[in-house]
C-alpha cells in the first residue's frame, strides 16, 4: 500500500507542472548558515529531489561565512533571482526570525532545517534532528560503558547555533542521571583552528583526569578522534557526531566507541519535497501531531542513530531506512492537500 | 654588560616567558610534559612565521594588513594543488610558497610606484587575495593531505621538538642575520628609522619596500602551509585571525611602528608568551574570552614602554620628542 | 554639495563639476542600475529595492563613522568592536532591564560615545598613530563585551523597535535610509557651517598650522574619535532594529568586518586619507554604490564567493583613479 501511495503521489506531482502555468515550477534553496560540511549532503539531496519530483530548481546556496548579516543578504537576493521556496538553518534563532517573516510575506513556503527558529515565525515547521536528545542518548552511551563517577568533558559547537544550548543542557542532564560529572564544556570550537588549539590544550594537561569524551558538533568530533589516535589512548571513552571518514575509521580502530549520526540528506531530501507540495496547494495540518523543542512547538525529527563498531560499514544504510520511513508517511501524517 | 642587556629588546620578554613558564608549572606539573610542549611548540612555531612575517613590514616602518590573506591564499593553494592537481607535495609547497613571494611583491610595487599608504593597498589586497581564496575554494577545505605532510605537521623529530620548530629556526636566524650583518638588512632599518636620509644616503627606498614586502609574503605563505600541515586540511579560513597576534608579538618584543627598531628574539619571546596565555586559558579553564581582552591591553602595555624608551632616548640624546 | 574646499572661492567650472566626486559615483550608481536591471528586471522590484536601501543604510553609518575620524589625519579600527559594543547595550538594556527603546538606544549611543572618547584620550596622551592605538582597543572592546555577554545574543528586543526596522514606506523605502539621510544632512551642517568643523577640518589639514592659530588640536582629536563612535553606535544599533536580536558575531571577529565598507565609502567619495578633506555626500553615494554592486553581483549569480574579490579591486581602483584626478586637477590648477 505505501508504495502505491509513493506511486500515486508521483504521477499526481508529474502531472502538476501540467496544470500550473510554466514559470509557477518550484524553485527551493536550501540555505545554510555558513560553510560546514555538515550541509554537504543537502546539495545532494536538493539536487535527488528535484530531479524526482520535476522540481524547477533545488540548489544549495552557501552564504560565504558564518555571518548573519551575510545570510539575510543571500536570502534577499535569491528572492529577487526567483526563488519561490526556502529550507533555512537560521544563523540565529532570533536573528532569522525577521527575514524568515520577510520571505513568507512574499508567499514562499519557509522551512527551519536542522536547526530551529524561536517561535512565533513565519516557517511552516522546523525538521532536524532533536538535538538535545540525540546528545542525550549519545551521553547515555558513552556512560554505559563507563563506570559510576565518571569525568567527562563535552566539546560543542558555535554559541550562535540553536543547538548548541540544547546539547549542553542534555548533556549535563545524562550525566546528572548517570552519576557521573561534567567537568569541563568547551563550546565555540566548531572550526578547525579553534579546535586543534583547545582540544590538544586540554588533553595535554587533563588526559590522565578525565574518563569520557562527548563531543556534538562536528568539527571537534574529528578533531577530538584524531587527537586520540595522536596519543594511542584507547582507555578515553568517546561519542563522536556525524560521519565524518575521520570520526567512523575511528571507531572502526577502537579509539572511539562511537558516534551519533544525524540526517542530514534525509532533511535537504524530504524538506525539498515538502516545499514544493506546500506551493502546489497543500497546507499544514492544524493538528498535527508535531514535537516540541526549547524552541518551537511545531518540530519534526528527522532521526538519528548510534552507530557502533558494528554499525560504521553500514551507516547509509541506517540513514536511508530512516529517510524512507518519515518521506513515506509525511505527507498523510502532516499535510492536508486538499487536491 | 647588565645595563646592555637590560636594554636590549629580547631581555625583558625572555625574562616574563621564563617567570611564566615557571609559576604555570608550579601550579601544573603537566605543563611540561613531553606531549604539552610539543603542543606549545607547534603553535609556537606557525605563529612565529606570522609575526616575522609583519616585523619585516615594521622594520620599514609600514603595515601589512593582508599577512592573513596571504596565508590563506597559499595555504589553499598548496592543499588545492595537492588534491585536484596531484602534485607531490615538496612541488606544491614550492608554488604556494612562490605565490606568497608574488602576492607580497605585488603589495610593495603598489606602494613604491603610487606612493599610497601601504594601510589601504594592503586593506585592497587583503580583500583581493581572501576574495580569490573563497572564490577558488567556496569556503569548502581540500581534506586530501599526503600522509607525509600530516606527520610533518604533527610528529616530532627528537624528543619533544616537533619538526615545525626547524623552518621557525631557520628563518629566525636567517632573519637575525640579514639584519644584523647583510648590507640589505640595514637597508631595511635604515629605511625604517628615517626614510628621507636613507634615499639621500644612496639606498633606493623603492627597492627595499618591495623587497621587504616580497619577504614578507613569503613568511606569511610559509606559515599558511606550515598551518595546513598542523591542521591537516587545506581550510579557507586559515589567517583570519592572524591580524592582531602579527602586531602584537613583534610590538612586545621591542618593535617601534616608525620603524628602524625591531628584535627577532624578542618577537619570538613575544609569540611564546601570547602561546603560553592561550593555554594557561584552557587549562585552568579560565574563560577563553579573556584572550582579545589580554592580547589588546598587551599591545597597549608594549607600545606603551616602547614609546616611553624611544622618548627618554631622544631626550637623553637631546633630540625633542617628535 | 560640492567638496569643503576651505572657502578659497574656486571657480565652480563645469570640468570641475563634471570631473567631481559625487557627480562621477551618480553616474555610476545609474550605470550599474541599468546593468543589473537589464540582466535581471527583478533587481527593481520593490523587494530589492526595499532591501538595497536597508542594507546600505547601515553601509553609509559605518562610512560616516570612519569617515569623521579619517578627516582629521587617522584611523579608527575599532569601528565594528564600538558598533557591536554599543549594540549590545542595546540589547541588553532593553531584554535585561526592560528599559523602553528610546532610552536603551540613548543608553547605546552614550556607550559608543564613552569608547570613542577612550580611543581619543588615549591617542592623545600618548602621542601614538590612532592605527596601533585603536588596533589595541578593537581588541580589548571586543573582548570585554564577549565576556560579559558570554557570547549569548539578546533576543528579548521590543517589537516597537524591531517593527521599526521592518517596516517600509510606500513599499520601497527603509526607515532606516531616512535615518541616514538625516545623519548626512546633519553632518554635512557641521563641517560646512559651524566652528568646531572647520576646526576639525583645519586640524587634518595641518595640524601644526592648527595648533598655531589657536585650535586646539587635541580637544579636536577626542571629540572626532567621540563622534565616530556614536555614529557606529548608531550603525550597530540599525542592525539590531533589522534582525531584531543583538548578536555578539554581528561585525565578525573584533569587528572587522565593517573594516572594508568603513573605508570604501569615504574612499571613493572623496575623502582624503591625509586628512583636511572630506565629502559627506561623497560618502553617501560611495557606500550607496558599493552596496548596489554587492547586491547586484550576487544576483547575477557571480557566486558569492568572488563578491569580495571585486571589492578589493574596487578599492584599489578608486584610490589609483583618485590620486590620478588629483594630480591631473593640480597640474591644470583647477584644485
Amino acid at each position: 500500500m505505501k508504495a502505491r501511495h509513493l506511486i500515486l503521489s508521483t504521477l499526481v506531482l508529474a502531472c502538476m507542472p501540467a496544470l500550473a502555468p510554466a514559470d509557477e515550477s518550484s524553485r527551493v534553496a536550501l540555505v545554510p548558515g555558513g560553510p560546514h560540511p555538515y550541509f554537504a549532503a543537502w546539495e545532494q539531496a536538493g539536487a535527488d529531489a528535484a530531479k524526482d519530483f520535476g522540481l524547477g530548481a533545488a540548489d544549495y546556496k552557501v552564504p560565504s561565512k558564518w555571518e548573519l548579516g551575510m545570510q539575510n543578504q543571500m536570502l534577499e537576493s535569491l528572492v529577487t533571482q526567483g526563488y519561490n521556496a526556502f529550507l533555512i538553518f537560521p544563523g540565529d534563532p532570533v536573528g532569522t526570525v525577521a527575514i524568515a517573516d520577510e520571505l513568507a510575506g512574499t508567499g514562499a513556503p519557509v522551512m527551519a532545517l536542522a536547526g530551529c527558529l524561536k517561535d512565533p515565525s513565519g516557517a511552516k515547521f522546523c525538521m532536524g534532528t532533536d538535538t538535545g536528545n540525540s546528545a542525550y542518548l549519545g551521553t547515555q552511551e558513552l556512560l554505559a560503558n563507563l563506570d559510576e563517577g565518571a569525568k567527562i568533558v563535552h566539546f560543542t559547537g558555535f554559541l550562535v547555533d540553536p543547538n548548541t544550548q540544547l546539547r549542553i543542557d542534555a548533556v549535563e542532564k545524562a550525566a546528572n542521571e548517570g552519576g557521573a560529572e561534567v567537568v569541563q564544556v568547551i563550546a565555540d570550537i566548531d572550526a578547525p583552528e579553534p579546535a586543534e588549539e583547545k582540544i590538544n590544550a586540554y588533553l595535554a594537561a587533563h588526559a590522565d583526569d578525565i574518563d569520557g569524551i562527548v563531543t556534538t558538533a562536528w568539527v571537534p568530533a574529528v578533531v577530538a578522534a584524531s587527537a586520540l589516535r595522536k596519543i594511542g589512548d584507547k582507555r578515553i571513552k568517546m561519542v563522536g557526531i556525524d560521519h565524518d571518514e575521520v570520526v567512523l575509521e575511528a571507531i572502526a580502530d577502537g579509539y572511539v566507541h562511537g558516534t551519533m549520526l544525524q540526517n542530514p540528506y534525509g532533511q535537504g531530501y524530504i524538506g525539498s519535497y515538502v516545499a514544493d507540495r506546500l506551493r502546489s496547494g497543500c497546507e499544514v495540518k492544524a493538528d498535527a501531531p508535531f514535537a516540541s523543542n526549547a524552541l518551537t512547538d511545531k518540530f519534526v525529527d528527522s532521526g538519528t542513530v548510534f552507530a557502533g563498531v558494528d554499525d560504521v560499514g553500514d551507516y547509509v544504510a541506517s540513514m536511508q531506512a530512516i529517510t524512507k520511513d518519515l518521506f513515506e508517511g509525511f505527507e498523510s501524517t502532516y499535510l492536508d492537500c486538499a487536491s | 654588560m647588565s645595563g646592555r642587556l637590560r636594554d636590549s629588546d629580547w631581555f625583558g620578554p625572555f625574562l616574563v616567558t621564563v617567570l611564566a613558564v615557571v609559576t604555570v608549572t608550579a601550579f601544573s606539573p603537566s605543563f611540561l610534559s613531553p606531549f604539552n610542549v610539543q603542543i606549545l611548540l607547534l603553535a609556537i612555531s606557525v605563529n612565529a612565521m606570522v609575526a616575522f612575517s609583519q616585523m619585516i613590514i615594521i622594520a620599514i616602518g609600514q603595515m601589512n594588513l593582508s599577512v592573513g590573506a596571504i596565508g590563506g591564499l597559499a595555504a589553499i593553494a598548496f592543499g588545492g594543488m595537492m588534491e585536484v592537481w596531484g602534485l607531490p607535495w615538496p612541488l606544491a609547497a614550492i608554488v604556494a610558497l612562490c605565490i606568497g613571494l608574488l602576492a607580497g611583491l605585488a603589495n610593495g610595487v603598489l606602494v613604491a610606484m603610487t606612493g599610497i599608504s601601504a594601510f589601504i593597498i594592503t586593506l585592497a589586497s587583503l580583500s583581493i587575495y581572501k576574495g580569490i581564496n573563497l572564490g577558488i575554494t567556496e569556503a569548502q577545505p581540500f581534506y586530501a593531505i599526503p600522509q607525509a605532510v600530516k606527520s610533518i605537521g604533527n610528529d616530532t623529530m627528537l624528543g619533544p621538538l616537533p619538526w615545525l620548530v626547524l623552518p621557525c629556526i631557520l628563518v629566525a636566524v636567517g632573519l637575525w642575520y640579514a639584519l644584523e650583518r647583510l648590507s640589505i638588512g640595514r637597508a631595511v632599518l635604515a629605511v625604517g628609522g628615517n626614510a628621507h636620509a636613507a634615499e639621500l644616503s644612496g639606498i633606493s627606498v623603492r627597492r627595499v619596500t618591495m623587497i621587504a614586502h616580497a619577504v614578507s609574503g613569503f613568511l606569511a605563505a610559509l606559515a599558511g602551509i606550515m598551518l595546513v600541515a598542523r591542521l591537516q586540511i587545506g581550510q579557507p579560513t586559515i589567517g583570519d585571525d592572524w591580524l592582531i597576534l602579527s602586531f602584537a608579538a613583534p610590538v612586545i618584543g621591542g618593535a617601534v611602528l616608525s620603524g628602524g627598531r625591531i628584535s627577532v628574539a624578542g618577537t619570538f619571546f613575544g609569540v611564546a608568551l601570547v602561546a603560553i596565555f592561550t593555554q594557561v586559558l584552557v587549562l585552568f579553564d579560565i574563560d577563553p574570552f579573556l584572550v582579545q581582552i589580554v592580547l589588546g591591553a598587551l599591545i597597549l602595555w608594549a607600545v606603551g614602554i616602547n614609546r616611553y624608551r624611544e622618548v627618554r632616548a631622544r631626550r637623553q640624546l637631546g633630540v625633542a620628542a617628535p | 554639495m560640492a567638496k569643503n574646499d576651505g572657502g578659497r572661492g574656486a571657480r565652480i567650472s563645469p570640468v570641475r563639476v563634471l570631473l567631481s566626486n559625487e557627480f562621477g559615483l551618480i553616474v555610476l550608481i545609474i550605470l550599474f542600475a541599468v546593468i543589473f536591471a537589464s540582466v535581471s528586471p527583478a533587481f527593481l522590484s520593490k523587494f530589492s529595492l526595499y532591501a538595497l536601501g536597508r542594507t546600505a543604510a547601515v553601509n553609509i553609518m559605518i562610512g560616516f563613522s570612519m569617515m569623521v575620524v579619517i578627516v582629521t589625519g587617522g584611523l579608527n579600527l575599532a569601528v565594528g568592536a564600538i558598533g557591536v559594543g554599543a549594540a549590545m547595550t542595546g540589547g541588553l538594556l532593553m531584554e535585561a532591564f526592560g528599559w523602553p527603546w528610546p532610552l536603551a538606544i540613548a543608553g547605546g549611543l552614550a556607550v559608543g560615545a564613552a569608547l570613542g572618547a577612550i580611543n581619543g584620550v588615549l591617542i592623545v596622551r600618548s602621542g601614538l598613530h590612532s592605527f596601533i592605538i585603536t588596533l589595541a582597543t578593537m581588541s580589548i572592546f571586543f573582548g570585554v563585551m564577549i565576556f560579559l555577554t558570554q557570547a549569548q545574543s539578546f533576543r528579548g528586543i521590543s517589537p516597537a523597535f524591531t517593527g521599526f526596522g521592518r517596516s517600509k514606506l510606500f513599499d520601497v523605502l527603509s526607515p532606516l535610509l531616512l535615518v541616514s539621510v538625516a545623519v548626512g544632512l546633519l553632518l554635512s551642517v557641521l563641517f560646512r557651517l559651524t566652528a568646531l568643523g572647520r576646526e576639525l577640518l583645519a586640524t587634518g589639514a595641518n595640524e601644526r598650522a592648527a595648533e598655531l592659530s589657536g585650535i586646539r588640536a587635541h580637544r579636536m582629536i577626542t571629540v572626532c574619535h567621540v563622534l565616530s563612535g556614536v555614529l557606529a553606535a548608531v550603525a550597530g544599533l540599525m542592525l539590531v532594529a533589522r534582525t531584531g536580536a543583538a548578536i555578539p558575531s554581528m561585525a565578525g571577529q573584533l569587528g572587522q568586518d565593517w573594516l572594508l565598507p568603513a573605508f570604501l565609502g569615504p574612499v571613493l567619495g572623496g575623502t582624503l586619507l591625509t586628512g583636511g578633506r572630506l565629502s559627506v555626500l561623497g560618502t553617501f553615494l560611495g557606500s550607496f554604490l558599493v552596496t548596489m554592486l554587492t547586491t547586484g553581483l550576487l544576483l547575477m549569480q557571480v557566486g558569492a564567493f568572488w563578491v569580495q574579490t571585486w571589492l578589493g579591486l574596487l578599492l584599489l581602483f578608486a584610490v589609483l583613479v583618485d590620486m590620478a584626478r588629483r594630480s591631473f586637477l593640480s597640474r591644470r590648477k583647477l584644485a
